[in-house]
């Protein structure tokens, strides 16, 4: 495989007395896509929020290039800015109309000028069909709708790996394929992704790697047609066969 | 009734014989109301800011220590200000400064004296105000921003902050309607606005009343100009309903797409589209399915 991008060593996390995460360890080599799958309350969004520093993990490493990101000292601003996040609920700037939500990044953080961020920022609005509406404020378009500006504003920081959490679960159903058509197009381009989501459809035909996690730990992971096709642990089969009866 | 029109006419010499002095009165009250509204806004924004700055346990403990200190000096600022009459402020600032120096410090003009008094006096409210439209924003909203490598200054000043501001609009023109009827108590320190005018007139003459009764329309029409122009202010900063589409969007189909949930959608009774083909139809006559 390709260089590694992020290395996340022994990764626990509490809250109180709660460990929500143990001992995760697991690597994203660049133009991979991973899907992270598991029951509500796993730790599969939390995961995702601390390998963004969201959440200060409770003990662990995440290296970013061989470089640990966690602790004192560390400019979380700037790693941030290398790995883009899509979240569940959008957080769309809601002051800002469309293309500003895409721009103000690029300016404020990449001290980009600002005919540059415009320019940028609508190369990826187009990719995500939303150049239409680059006039709108974030309450005026539908969630798919947001979701798409959410994607293209990440991207428009030029990161290297691009974390979804959850990012179609507050979408009516029939917005969820235009999100998804938007992240496969990505992953088909080689985009580094780390995707939490409960999509199996698209773990299982767009991702190269699966993780199963189950209560805090990383229960079973490896190529979709191993975790889908062949699983090896008991819980993953019965999470599975949740899914088949549905 | 003939108390009444004894009271119009009283009103009207008044007015004739006074109206330049009501009337730089009235500038006066107005001047210092918008001055200190915004200088006190400008402290509440500092103060409501500096208030909400995050730490967490693990931060080193300088920075904990000194957020902590920011946190009770303001919070001392805004329980003092806030829970004393400015009318005493304004003495114990005026007057005390030349007390407490033996004479030697005098404030240059009663102006900056009532300013000062007032902006203090509006930020102590403004503080707590502004406090809560921040932690009133979603944290989705801060999220993001970190998310794409925001400090925390980047994200206050271009995310947050306009919301809170927009959020706190209100709060604000109430401040400021309180400030433009409480600028009243600076008589105290003899700063001549409109209502130490009204002191003046009843000590020349004794049209205690009429006076009173002009003051009353005059302070209610600055209220209601205040207060018209503010809503205006709250619309014109949520901008305009509608958006221009660029081109075609090829993922979504636009028919049946509506800018606004408020709109809703034209099988809505109380659609927009609605209202205006009963507007048409009102106009010029129903021009389907009738009989």
């Amino acid at each position: 495989m390709g260089e590694k991008i992020l290395e996340i060593r022994h990764l626990s996390k509490n809250f109180g007395t709660n460990h929500v995460l143990r001992d995760i360890d697991f690597t994203v080599d660049k133009g991979d896509v991973i899907s992270i799958i598991g029951a509500s309350g796993s730790g599969k969004s939390t995961l995702l929020r601390c390998i963004n520093l969201l959440e200060t993990p409770t003990s662990g490493e995440i290296l970013y290039h061989g470089q640990n990101v966690v602790g004192r000292g560390v400019n979380a601003a700037a790693y941030r800015s290398h790995v883009g996040m899509v979240f569940q609920s959008f957080n769309l700037f809601n002051n800002m109309t469309v293309l500003e939500n895409c721009m103000v990044g690029q300016i404020k953080v990449l001290k980009k000028h600002k005919e540059e961020a415009r320019a940028h920022a609508m190369e990826y609005l187009e990719k995500v069909g939303m150049a239409p509406y680059i006039n709108a404020k974030p309450r005026q378009i539908s969630g798919g709708q947001k979701q798409r500006v959410a994607i293209a504003r990440a991207l428009a920081m030029d990161p290297e790996v691009l974390l979804f959490d959850e990012p179609t679960s507050a979408l009516d159903p029939e917005m969820v394929g235009e999100v998804l058509s938007v992240m496969q197009a990505l992953a088909n381009e080689g985009m580094t992704m780390l995707v939490v989501t409960h999509e199996m459809a698209f773990a299982r035909d767009v991702s190269t790697h699966v993780v199963y996690m189950n209560q805090g730990v990383i229960c079973e992971e490896g190529p979709p047609s191993q975790v889908f096709g062949n699983p090896q642990r008991q819980e993953t089969q019965d999470f599975l066969a949740r899914f088949r009866k549905n | 009734m003939e108390r009444l029109i004894k009271l119009g006419q009283d009103m009207v010499l008044l007015w004739q014989n006074y109206s330049s002095g009501y009337l730089s009165g009235i500038r006066s009250t107005l001047i210092l109301a918008v001055v200190a509204t915004v200088i006190g806004c400008i402290i509440g924004l500092i103060c409501g800011v500096l208030n909400t700055i995050p730490y967490a346990k693990n931060d080193p403990l300088p920075k904990r220590f000194v957020l902590k200190l920011i946190r009770v000096l303001v919070r001392v600022y805004v329980e003092v200000f806030r829970g004393t009459p400015m009318v005493l402020q304004a003495v114990f600032i005026y007057y005390g400064l030349p007390y407490f120096t033996s004479n030697t410090v005098q404030w240059p003009s009663v102006w900056a004296a009532a300013i000062l008094v007032v902006s203090v006096n509006t930020g102590a409210y403004m503080a707590e105000s502004v406090r809560g439209g921040i932690i009133s924003i979603d944290p989705g909203q801060t999220e993001g921003a970190k998310a794409i490598g925001m400090t925390h200054v980047q994200t206050m000043l271009s995310v947050i902050l306009p919301q809170a501001l927009r959020n706190i609009m209100p709060q604000i023109g109430n401040n400021f309607i309180i400030n433009v009827k409480d600028t009243s108590v600076m008589f105290i320190i003899t700063f001549t606005e409109f209502f130490a005018f009204h002191r003046y007139i009843t000590g020349v003459n004794n049209m205690y009343f009429p006076s009173a009764a002009i003051e009353m329309i005059g302070y209610l029409t600055m209220t209601l100009i205040a207060s018209i122009l503010l809503r205006w202010i709250e619309k014109w900063m949520d901008g305009s309903d509608s958006y221009d589409l660029v081109q075609v969007d090829p993922l979504t189909m636009t028919a049946g797409t509506y800018s606004h949930p408020d709109r809703g959608t034209p099988f809505d009774e109380r659609s927009k589209e609605n209202r205006e083909r009963i507007r048409q139809e009102l106009k010029f006559g129903r021009n389907r399915g009738d009989r």
